[in-house]
């Protein structure tokens, strides 16, 4: 199924969580307006992700068994949002899902997807160390990249890099 | 003797039970207060492919729980794609699985490219883009041979893995100047044309190769005591398998049917496999289970076979022409977003990009496939014995610089 019979598969359901959709579209420069390319995203309630999931795994038509990736962005060090992006994919449809949620910085929360997928338990934990966004209810909340002592969250914008680390010169 | 007579104290006790031997000796039960070690397969270690450490807890020759450590060859390649320009990025893509270059950096100029709406690819591009991977993806699988080779013990199959691989490298040396990180692919077609005799070599080694193939295929591969060693050994369930996320050959072996090339191609990939150019292996617990180890490494083997076949196809189809694009010194991409996936040797391998139509990245973010694959270690090696876990993580094949990143 393509994005527009996913989506609209999706509304008919009822899915929770389901905000709207990203979709590309091509350049006008009447309205000032870049455009924007690249793939259509669905925009979801980053509360309700795993009912979400839970339904776009389990539902025969989308029956999306593999969670392809879930990692975060900082589009902007203004921006008062992380991105939370998912992709999905099935293998019996052949088809691809790309998920993104809002999450507020000042409170960077969210459930945990590994009750639905296993695969988010290593990809989330990279998440939350390089973002600082916890994922409520994970197994094993602990540091997979960074050492356990490291102070701050290396992929945000404003991220200062350390002057020192155990008296090594990061100069 | 009870223990109240001996007086014994401290963690090893006297039992109460004794027997008399033939000899005439008594022997005592000794009840030995015993706990897990942990074993450190620390960073530095032949067979973990890399600097992973490994901290696994046994109890004798039992493994009851592992935990991989990883962050030693992390590299900030992700921090470092938002901080150089979008043709400066590529040599960072060689660099993340250095054994299968090609394709990482097929896979970062395919996502790019799509941002890009409307750029044109030169046909002879694609086709060489398709060999140059289709090489890489052999070379990769004959260090997964060979290196799995040595993990279990067989010292052998490992100098004819490296030498075919030789000879691969040295047709990459030709094309574009390295042997391991060639930066050839890249956005817009391929960096430079192949040189006269080129074609010719590719398909000459191709000849000699399919030969070769079947030797170590019979050297190894049905060797008694490989196959002791692997069947059975690390069985990756097909439910399990996608629970995980895995992909690529670890997912074909525990018998799922799913290749991106074949089901959601991109370049010619979809056209090859109508012309009947190559099949997909997969699994089939021929000598054991579904998913063990020994069908992980055949389906490995058994691709390699296949991907001879795309480079025949290029080779027969490939016509003269441009090889690259027109794109700028300095490239503004589009603003958009986008995740491209390509099959690489060792599984999916995915890149986000997000870019604001500057000259840099807001956001490259880079799914390795190794990453994804070696969380499954933590289910599949509890309960194995020692001796087998090394042939566990072998048959993940996974190299740190992807894990990492």
């Amino acid at each position: 199924m393509d994005f527009a019979a996913i989506h609209d598969h999706l509304k008919a359901i009822g899915a929770p969580g389901l905000l709207g959709a990203d979709e590309p579209r091509p350049a006008d420069k009447k309205a000032k307006d870049p455009g924007r390319s690249g793939d259509p995203y669905l925009l979801i309630d980053c509360a309700r992700i795993v009912d979400f999931l839970l339904v776009c795994r389990d539902d025969p038509k989308l029956s999306f068994e593999i969670l392809a990736d879930i990692t975060a962005s900082d589009p902007a060090a203004d921006d008062e949002h992380f991105w939370v992006l998912l992709n999905l994919l099935s293998i019996e449809h052949k088809h691809r899902l790309a998920l993104k949620g809002l999450l507020p910085k000042a409170n960077p929360v969210l459930p945990s997807a590994t009750k639905v997928y296993r695969a988010a338990q290593w990809n989330e934990r990279e998440c939350a160390e390089m973002y600082g966004i916890t994922f409520e209810g994970h197994p094993d909340p602990r540091n997979i990249l960074l050492p356990d002592d490291w102070v701050g969250y290396p992929l945000r914008k404003d991220y200062e890099f350390p002057k020192e680390y155990h008296g090594i010169s990061c100069e | 003797m009870t223990i109240e007579e001996t007086g014994q104290k401290g963690s090893i006790q006297l039992g109460t039970e004794s027997r008399i031997l033939p000899s005439g000796e008594r022997e005592f039960m000794l009840d030995v207060a015993t706990s897990d070690i942990e074993l450190n397969m620390g960073p530095q270690h032949p067979a973990t492919h890399g600097v992973m450490r490994l901290l696994i807890r046994t109890d004798g020759e039992l493994v009851t729980g592992v935990q991989p450590h990883l962050g030693f060859l992390h590299r900030c390649a992700e921090k470092i794609g938002e901080n150089v320009e979008w043709l400066q990025y590529l040599p960072y893509t060689d660099r993340y699985d250095y054994l299968a270059a090609m394709n990482n950096n097929l896979g970062y100029s395919l996502a790019v490219e799509k941002l890009m709406t409307g750029l044109e690819i030169p046909q002879r591009a694609t086709h060489l883009r398709t060999i140059c991977a289709e090489l890489n993806r052999i070379a990769s699988h004959l260090i997964a041979f060979g290196t799995y080779g040595l993990d279990i013990g067989a010292f052998t199959p490992f100098f004819y893995a490296f030498r075919e691989r030789e000879w691969i490298q040295a047709l990459f040396e030709k094309i574009c100047g390295a042997r391991l990180t060639y930066s050839y692919i890249r956005i817009g077609g391929v960096f430079n044309d192949s040189p006269p005799g080129w074609l010719q070599e590719v398909e000459r080694f191709c000849d000699v190769f399919e030969a070769k193939w079947q030797e170590y295929y019979d050297l190894l591969i049905l060797n008694h005591i490989f196959v002791k060693r692997t069947a059975n050994v690390g069985v990756i369930p097909p439910a399990m398998a996608r629970d995980f996320a895995l992909t690529g050959p670890m997912l074909r072996a525990s018998g799922i049917d799913f290749d991106l090339r074949r089901d959601m191609p991109y370049m010619d990939y979809g056209e090859i496999y109508e012309a009947g150019a190559f099949q997909i292996p997969l699994g089939s617990g021929e000598k054991g289970t579904v998913g063990d180890c020994w069908d992980r490494i055949y389906v490995r083997m058994k691709e390699m076979i296949e991907s001879l076949g795309i480079v025949r196809w290029c080779l027969g189809s490939i016509e003269d022409g441009p090889v690259i694009g027109d794109i700028p010194k300095v490239l503004r991409v589009p603003n958009g977003e986008c995740y491209v996936g390509i099959e690489n040797p060792r599984g999916e391998l995915g890149h986000y990009l997000h870019s604001d139509g500057g000259k840099i990245a807001i956001r490259c973010r880079v799914r390795g496939p190794s990453f994804v694959n070696l969380a499954v270690l933590e289910d599949i090696m509890p309960g194995t014995l020692l001796g087998d876990s090394i042939a566990i993580v072998g048959s993940i094949d996974i190299v740190i610089g992807e894990t990492d990143r």
